[in-house]
């Protein structure tokens, strides 16, 4: 049986005349990690606020661990590690100052618990330096260092990889990973970076304008996403010529190759490789080429980008 | 409990930490000063035409006598507006500077309860506010002894000691409007502008003699009380006062607890 974690049931957030986000209904399962993709503006801050007791959603409601969320439940937040777009630090505190607050708001009484997040994060060498002074990537590595310090069971990261080096956002894909996959660590991850959460979440959730577009889990991806054959040849009209006669649905790109998006074509070039010898315009490409989750999510929210 | 211990350790933290606690205490420092600058003009009346402007100032003035007494009701009279302005410069920095910062929303989704962040937050203000006032008043004392005015009386001292304490008090209780605004605009400088304002508007009812029933003007007129008859202080002041204060308090409690924190 699979428990949710996260769920939210109808959730919406009017700001005036503004739609934030529009009757989301989402859940999020043990040791799943959740990423919830979506435009800048889509809602997706909303939520995660929502989600943390911080927004009252105008309607709806928010559980996590099958409590309602609301500001008064204290004891939620126990469990719970959060990031939430750009981190902040008290400028004049030191890392070690700034983490030792948060040690003492979540009445952690093991001190070495900051010792091993500054470790973990890899923030030893500006342990002692003031927040002021840090730079983008370490500012976010120690709002990580924030969520993370009191080993969560659930982890809600708006953006965790904003400011991090290419190395930065490696290392904290493998942590979050390795945290979801053996510690039972549910993750719930917004990001519009769609490479990045391709990599690594086991379900991901469109929203955009408001609206849950989409849900799928990640191993769906090459089933539902679009495919087509890729083809060029030396003389390429007479190939477009040939694979009409044989009554394939042929369309041109942009850059003078023929695409076909015919099922058979795509489950068998060998075919058509063989149609092109014979009739003399033998291929000098032939690729199978499939939608990524970038160009998936463009056609999802219907914006150019998708493979046409 | 436990809650708001942490919650308090925390506050403390930030606040000893800050440039903020030093400038605060150097500036009530620099006020007490200058009040003792002006009683050491009166002591020296010829060197005020070297002075310029404090000089004439000081002459302009006149509180009486150069003596213990009059020197009391200068430095209460002193901090009946600094202090106004002082607390409601701490108490902006306290509550808008999370705003301002940004770390507002680090410290929502956590075991302390936001009420607890709250009033940890008015506790440090009031440990803060008080020792600002004995470092005013203190720092008045020991410059008075240095410039040797005359007719030292316990008694007098005393008394002067005991009205200025609860003035500043009465003070004390006017900074949660002033947290409000602050957590409302979320920052300091409207809750600034707001302090600045109660001054202006606290003489004006002076003036027109409605100063006993706006909250602002109450601390001074208790600190100085004058002879004229709408100037005095009555029941209906205090509750005004504590009445004020209170709406203040809970009102900052349901913002924190019922707004949205963006």
């Amino acid at each position: 049986m699979t428990t949710d974690i996260i769920r939210t049931e109808n959730i919406s957030k009017h700001f005036g005349d503004v739609q934030a986000v529009s009757e989301l209904s989402l859940n999020v399962r043990k040791g799943e990690i959740y990423g919830f993709l979506g435009l800048n503006g889509a809602g997706k801050t909303t939520t995660i606020r929502m989600l943390l007791g911080m927004i009252r959603p105008t309607s709806g409601t928010a559980f996590i661990n099958g409590k309602i969320v609301s500001a008064d439940n204290t004891e939620l937040w126990g469990k719970v590690g959060s990031l939430v777009e750009t981190p902040y630090a008290y400028p004049e505190l030191t890392v070690r100052e700034n983490l030792e607050i948060f040690r003492r708001l979540r009445f952690i009484s093991d001190k070495k618990v900051i010792d091993n997040v500054v470790d973990k994060l890899k923030l030893n060498s500006y342990a002692n330096r003031k927040a002021k002074n840090l730079s983008l990537g370490n500012n976010q590595r120690l709002g990580l260092a924030k969520a993370l310090m009191h080993n969560p069971e659930i982890l809600l990261l708006d953006e965790p990889a904003n400011g991090l080096d290419p190395a930065g956002i490696y290392e904290i894909r493998e942590m979050l990973s390795d945290l979801a996959t053996n510690h039972g660590v549910t993750i719930f991850i917004s990001s519009h970076i769609l490479a990045e959460i391709s990599r690594f979440s086991t379900r991901i959730g469109i929203i955009h304008e408001g609206k849950l577009v989409k849900e799928l889990d990640t191993s769906q991806l090459e089933e539902i996403s679009s495919k087509r054959l890729l083809i060029n040849a030396g003389n390429i009209q007479l190939a477009y010529s040939v694979l009409v006669e044989n009554g394939f649905n042929v369309e041109k790109t942009k850059d003078n190759h023929i695409s076909l998006k015919d099922e058979s074509a795509i489950l068998k070039p060998d075919v058509i490789a063989t149609l092109m010898g014979n009739a003399g315009c033998p291929p000098t490409l032939l690729k199978v080429e499939e939608e990524d989750l970038e160009s998936y999510f463009f056609r999802i929210i219907g914006m150019k980008g998708g493979i046409q | 409990m436990k809650s708001l211990i942490a919650a308090l350790w925390v506050e403390i933290l930030k606040i000893r930490k800050s440039n903020m606690w030093w400038a605060t205490i150097l500036f009530f420092m620099f006020v007490s000063s200058m009040m003792g600058l002006l009683m050491f003009v009166q002591i020296h009346p010829e060197i005020s035409s070297k002075l310029g402007m404090i000089g004439n100032k000081a002459s302009m003035l006149r509180f009486g006598e150069p003596n213990w007494q009059n020197y009391g009701t200068l430095l209460i009279q002193g901090i009946a507006g600094v202090g106004l302005v002082g607390i409601g410069f701490i108490t902006s920095w306290i509550f808008g500077r999370e705003f301002s910062d940004h770390t507002i929303k680090d410290i929502l989704a956590l075991p302390v309860s936001r009420s607890h962040i709250v009033l940890s937050k008015f506790i440090v203000i009031i440990i803060w506010a008080l020792i600002l006032s004995f470092v005013y008043f203190g720092s008045g004392l020991i410059i008075g002894l240095l410039i040797d005015i005359p007719g030292w009386n316990t008694e007098i001292v005393l008394k002067c000691a005991n009205t200025y304490l609860i003035t500043s008090v009465l003070m004390i209780f006017l900074s949660t409007p002033v947290a409000f605004i602050a957590s409302y605009s979320r920052g300091y400088m409207l809750p600034m502008g707001f302090v600045i304002l109660t001054l202006i508007v606290a003489n004006f009812t002076g003036l027109v003699g409605l100063g006993p029933y706006f909250p602002w003007a109450i601390p001074g007129l208790f600190g100085t009380p004058t002879e004229i008859e709408s100037m005095q202080l009555n029941n209906a002041s205090y509750i005004i006062l504590v009445f004020t204060s209170l709406l203040g308090l809970f009102g900052t409690l349901a913002l924190w607890r019922f707004s949205d924190q963006m």
